[in-house]
């Protein structure tokens, strides 16, 4: 047989469904990796509206764009989306899902329908959330939600339930994600590919999903627990029945620091796949930065309480939480440093990608410096709940978190279309954005230290603080218009740009290896894989090219996936993975019935609801692979 | 299946005993934060359990946690008649082990609907995470006697690779639930010490 036969007949095994019921329906990782993109895009545009109007209320002083009311709801609806429905989704979701199977040299996740349905719960998650703003019932205690406040006391009506239920609808998702993450990571990993061969990547993305897997939990438990106490009159958070509202405050923020790192994490993983193929150079210290990229999410873990310095805690516990907050600065350093050197030791094009990363940098060092400033206790107690706080997590989760993603944009935008975007705008709108974001953040700063409080809706004239908020609000505007710039870029590019062929950039990971966009099989041949730059080892591509000639390792007669063993990378077995399944989505839908039943209180209607999950799982387990009679 | 996949035996777990490892990696995170919950609210309290609440009865239910706890053995064994394709046996041990999770679901249920005649969770703080965390532990042991009906009934059909990842799993799982049974049960004990 020729490579052409082998290819027609991978072709015919792995295509997907064509119309509306293929998307519904499809277990392909580039599909779902899409349709998160797309999804979790509408909601950045949400986010970003809410985000607008907060800065239009805030423009001068004594404005009324919008009343106190409007306002809590927009900046708890902004924080919650740009967290749970923008940034996690669209690192894990979109940018994970696509391009982690391409970089491992697998054909596809390890649970392909666990996949679909993380999707599809996300999907029904956000529809749950923003329905409340719909219906006048947007969550609005901020958007870590502190008790009492967020009691049923203080805030009766079903805000808080939309928020409590929506996370937790939510956390399911990115669970899910995160569970298949890991074993994919673990077990899909091309033969010979063990962990010193692994890209950088794929470390980003191991450690932020057991950052995921281990942090969630506590925040559902919270969730778990506010619900009751609003809704069946448990004690939780009563102090006057024996609760605390600092329990509160504890769990959430056992979930909220790891999640800042999980949240970084798979950014640090963009840009060390961007930044060695615009210097032509590995990564320095590739071993040091693996560690480092799983060890700030390690110790993340133990840090959490640096959050409520302002509560009253013991001062030895105070010291001790400060402490462990400063042990993060050296993995964080660590790889700061590593690319600072890959820059300096390679031979840099700034292309748009890499400005993007350099501009990571830039936003990471100065939003880190800042947070280094609050283990100094008696500063963080003097600016809690100021705009200083404010202007230090943006610049680590727009500066940190975003700028990659938007340099990730570009850098795999012709991997995924097939095409290149147009240069120059491109450039043009990662300096918009740059300037745009640092007028809008650094005023913070100086509001901070002046005392401007956060979530207050207004604030008086002769503060001195109207003309830093007016430079603010225009430089989100100024941000505002250059993520358009981005997207029509992209947009035009996709209908105008030139061809992009297979390896524009010669990128230094896997997915470079493949045409674009990548066939639905990803790769005719299981790669042999010799380095984490697997891409520059011109002798093994040489030898997959031989071998899918000879029709070794092939996998063609069926829908079939090598796993190997977890660390060594070695061959273990050859499974067969699961086809396109209606289930996913049925599954998904069942469990919203759910969540939406319990905000009714429509308890009698809950059980059937889970009968209804019962028989969703019996039908996805009711298909079996047809190969596997053992 | 390739000829190339044919030859080649497993190493090391399959794909579903990963998937499951991975679910009770977070069910076991979830359990810990209500463990953590009890004792944070147990020392900030100056009464535990809270005046006019009753302490947790000691004899029975550790004999019933015991007896549950077997369970693991007609688990463990089917997961390893399973391997090696004796089929009956497999049936037959995970008949065993139903009859047991059965019987304990059964007396735990009653006994969570008669103690709920005596308190309830809205009394206080402690009745809260007490109702709380046994209730998530019954919930588990439910899902547990479920999967194993499911995997009776499918393996009426015969044997296949994926119902042979399945039983593993499943046992597994059950091996995780008795473990968290036995630690809820110190938790809410603990209390008598």
């Amino acid at each position: 047989m020729t490579t052409a036969v082998y290819e027609e007949r991978l072709e015919r095994m792995w295509r997907s469904r064509p119309g509306f019921l293929g998307w519904a329906m499809t277990t392909d990782h580039k599909r779902i990796g899409l349709l998160y993109f797309w999804t979790t895009l509408v909601l950045f545009a949400a986010g970003g509206a809410e985000a607008l109007i907060i800065r239009t209320q805030l423009a001068q002083p004594n404005q009324h764009v919008v009343g106190p009311a409007t306002y809590d709801e927009l900046f708890t609806l902004h924080g919650v989306t740009m967290i749970f429905f923008f940034i996690i989704p669209m690192t894990t979701g979109a940018f994970g899902n696509y391009l982690l199977p391409l970089m491992i040299g697998a054909r596809d996740m390890a649970f392909p329908r666990m996949n679909a349905l993380s999707y599809w719960v996300f999907l029904a998650s956000g529809i749950f959330v923003y329905t409340s703003l719909f219906i006048g019932q947007a969550p609005n205690a901020g958007w870590f939600d502190y008790v009492p406040l967020a009691s049923a006391k203080y805030d009766p009506g079903h805000a808080i339930d939309f928020y409590c239920l929506g996370i937790i609808f939510n956390g399911i998702a990115s669970s899910l994600t995160a569970a298949n993450f890991i074993v994919t990571i673990l077990k899909l990993r091309a033969p010979g590919m063990s962990f010193n061969r692994m890209p950088l990547f794929c470390f980003a993305f191991l450690a932020a999903s057991w950052g995921l897997l281990f942090a969630l939990p506590s925040l559902t438990a919270d969730a778990i627990f506010l619900f009751l106490d609003r809704n069946v009159g448990t004690h939780f958070f009563d102090v006057a029945k024996g609760g605390s509202t600092l329990l509160w405050q504890h769990l959430f923020w056992i979930f909220g620091h790891p999640e800042v790192y999980i949240l970084i994490v798979p950014a640090f993983g963009i840009a060390t796949e961007i930044i060695p193929a615009f210097t032509q150079r590995r990564v320095v210290a590739f071993p040091l930065v693996a560690v480092a990229e799983l060890l700030v999410v390690f110790i993340g873990f133990g840090v959490w309480a640096h959050h409520m310095f302002a509560t009253g805690m013991p001062t030895v516990t105070v010291i001790f939480f400060a402490a462990a907050t400063g042990i993060v600065v050296i993995p964080s350093t660590i790889q700061v440093f590593a690319w600072c050197m890959t820059f300096i030791t390679g031979r840099a094009r700034f292309k748009t990608p890499l400005l993007f990363i350099a501009g990571f940098i830039f936003m990471f060092v100065a939003g880190g410096l800042t947070g280094i400033m609050f283990l100094a206790v008696p500063f963080d107690q003097q600016v809690t709940d100021t705009y200083f706080v404010i202007a230090h997590f943006h610049y680590i989760i727009f500066g940190a978190a975003v700028f990659p993603i938007f340099g990730g944009m570009y850098f795999w935008f012709p991997k995924v279309t097939g095409r290149l975007y147009f240069e120059l705008p491109g450039q043009i709108s990662f300096w918009i954005i740059f300037v745009g974001t640092n007028l809008l953040f650094f005023p913070m700063h100086i509001v901070g230290l002046e005392g401007m409080p956060r979530r207050n809706y207004t604030y008086s004239s002769g503060l001195g603080w109207g003309s830093y908020n007016l430079a603010e609000t225009i430089g989100s505007y100024i941000t505002t218009v250059g993520i358009v710039v981005l997207l029509v870029n992209l947009v035009v590019s996709y209908f105008r740009g030139p061809p992009a062929g297979a390896d524009p950039w010669h990128g230094a990971t896997l997915e470079w290896t493949i045409s674009s966009p990548p066939p639905e099989y990803n790769f005719a041949v299981i790669p042999k894989v010799s380095s984490a730059y697997a891409n520059w080892d011109y002798a093994d591509r040489e030898e997959d090219r031989r071998k899918l000639a000879e029709g070794i390792m092939v996998l063609e007669q069926g829908h079939e996936q090598p796993v190997s063993a977890p660390v060594d990378g070695w061959l273990a077995e050859i499974v067969e993975m699961p086809h396109d399944s209606p289930w996913p989505i049925l599954l998904a839908l069942a469990m919203s019935i759910v969540f939406v039943l319990l905000l009714l209180h429509l308890w009698t209607g809950v059980c059937f609801a889970l009968a209804g999950i019962v028989l969703a799982l019996l039908g996805w387990h009711g298909e079996e692979p047809q190969e596997s009679e053992a | 299946m390739s000829d190339y996949a044919a030859g080649l035996r497993r190493g090391g777990p399959g794909l579903a005993l990963w998937g499951m490892a991975m679910l009770v990696a977070a069910e076991a995170t979830l359990f810990g934060t209500f463990v953590g919950t009890y004792y944070y609210l147990r020392f900030e309290s100056v009464h535990w359990p809270s005046p006019g609440t009753s302490e947790p009865r000691v004899v029975v239910p550790l004999i019933m946690v015991g007896i549950l706890i077997t369970s693991s053995i007609p688990m463990h064994l089917a997961a390893r008649a399973v391997r090696r394709g004796r089929l009956w046996t497999t049936r037959l041990l995970l008949a065993w082990a139903l009859a047991v999770q059965c019987g304990y679901l059964a007396w735990a249920t009653h006994d969570y609907v008669q103690q709920l005649h005596h308190s309830a969770p809205q009394d206080n703080a402690y009745s809260s995470i007490y109702y709380v965390l046994l209730g998530a532990d019954h919930a588990h042991v439910a899902i547990g006697v479920l999967l194993v009906v499911w995997l009776l009934w499918k393996l009426t059909r015969g044997l296949t690779m994926y119902r042979l990842n399945a039983t593993q799993a499943i046992a597994f799982y059950w091996h995780a639930v008795n473990a968290l049974t036995l630690i809820v049960l110190g938790v809410l004990l603990s209390v008598r010490l």
